[in-house]
């Protein structure tokens, strides 16, 4: 070892393991909460209509974010959980870099009836595939297992 | 915006509503809850890798300074005087003097305490002068310690030592 050594693994002299706590929450807020109650008891999503800029929200917001208009209990709307894949990306590494063995296929979904999108992956791999345009249906968990977050949505299969 | 605007129930600036331990107890609001993993790993680095080793070994360490003509302790691997890098590793002896020394009421976890805790700095022997660490006094009363006094380290036994500063347990009177 000289001083002009480079030495970046910090495991290989004396060194000391930790485990930093870092937890995480994240309330969905009044309009998330809404949301996600319905999506715990129902197969469909929630969204709202500004009538301002004939625009629909998803997932449903009390506020346009457009127009700042606030939405009425009146404009909140029943969508089906369905929608066309708008983008896509195959991952074939995890988060930490290793060789996935089953590849994940990602994509934003435009979701039927709105014009917002939402992020899921969908459950049919084929790395030649162009998904953008198909049709997708969400899976959902059981209704008794739900437990009104966004992860009750299993994943997306094709239609 | 105007109150008859407000038909929605939620005030149009809402001041907020403080969330209740019992709402998320009970899954009242929908909320997401994660722990990430976030591990670190923090290494001593050479210099130091050395001295812990060396402590082990039943050893203190330090090192040398050619243009200065100086022994560092604890060792570096560069001469904060002149930037040059340090050249040789000497072993010096497990004894010295009391720098500077506080006579602590507080644990390390700040609770007070009736027996105080002895710390202090050591100038380590055959080092250039005021160059030493921190440890622990032991086998002296508060009334004993003084500036300038002459100490010895006290080791764990050998097959307690694990490459730490607490492989010496503290300083005696010599």
């Amino acid at each position: 070892m000289t001083f002009g050594e480079k030495q970046t693994d910090p495991l290989a002299k004396t060194h000391w393991r930790g485990d930093m706590q870092a937890d995480y929450f994240y309330p969905a807020g009044v309009a998330g909460d809404k949301f996600f109650k319905h999506l715990k008891e129902n197969d469909s999503f929630l969204a709202t209509k500004c009538n301002k800029c004939d625009k629909v929200l998803f997932p449903a917001r009390l506020y346009c974010e457009d127009c700042f208009e606030e939405i009425p209990d009146a404009d909140w709307m029943e969508v089906p959980a369905t929608g066309v894949v708008r983008l896509f990306t195959i991952a074939t590494l995890n988060a930490h870099g290793e060789k996935l063995e089953n590849p994940k296929v990602m994509a934003l979904i435009d979701v039927d009836q709105t014009d917002g999108a939402i992020l899921g992956v969908i459950n049919m791999v084929d790395l030649n595939k162009d998904y953008i345009g198909l049709k997708v249906k969400a899976a959902l968990k059981q209704k008794e297992k739900r437990e009104g977050t966004l992860k009750d949505i299993i994943h997306w299969e094709l239609v | 915006m105007s109150d008859e605007k407000k038909y929605t129930g939620y005030p149009p600036y809402a001041p907020g509503t403080h969330i209740r331990e019992s709402d998320i107890q009970e899954r009242k609001i929908s909320y997401s809850w994660w722990e990430p993993e976030v591990q670190y790993a923090w290494s001593a680095g050479h210099a130091m890798n050395v001295f812990l080793k060396g402590l082990k070994n039943g050893k203190i360490m330090g090192i040398h300074c050619k243009p200065c003509k100086r022994v560092i302790i604890p060792p570096r691997m560069f001469c904060e005087y002149c930037y040059g890098p340090t050249d040789e590793w000497i072993e010096l002896p497990d004894t010295g003097i009391i720098e500077t020394y506080s006579i602590s009421y507080l644990d390390s976890d700040a609770r007070r305490i009736k027996e105080p805790i002895l710390i202090g700095v050591i100038d380590i022997d055959g080092a250039d002068p005021h160059h030493g660490f921190m440890h622990y006094f032991g086998e002296m009363s508060k009334e004993e310690i003084k500036i300038g006094m002459k100490v010895k380290a006290v080791w764990k036994p050998e097959n307690e030592r694990e490459g730490s500063i607490t492989d010496i347990k503290y300083f005696k009177p010599l």
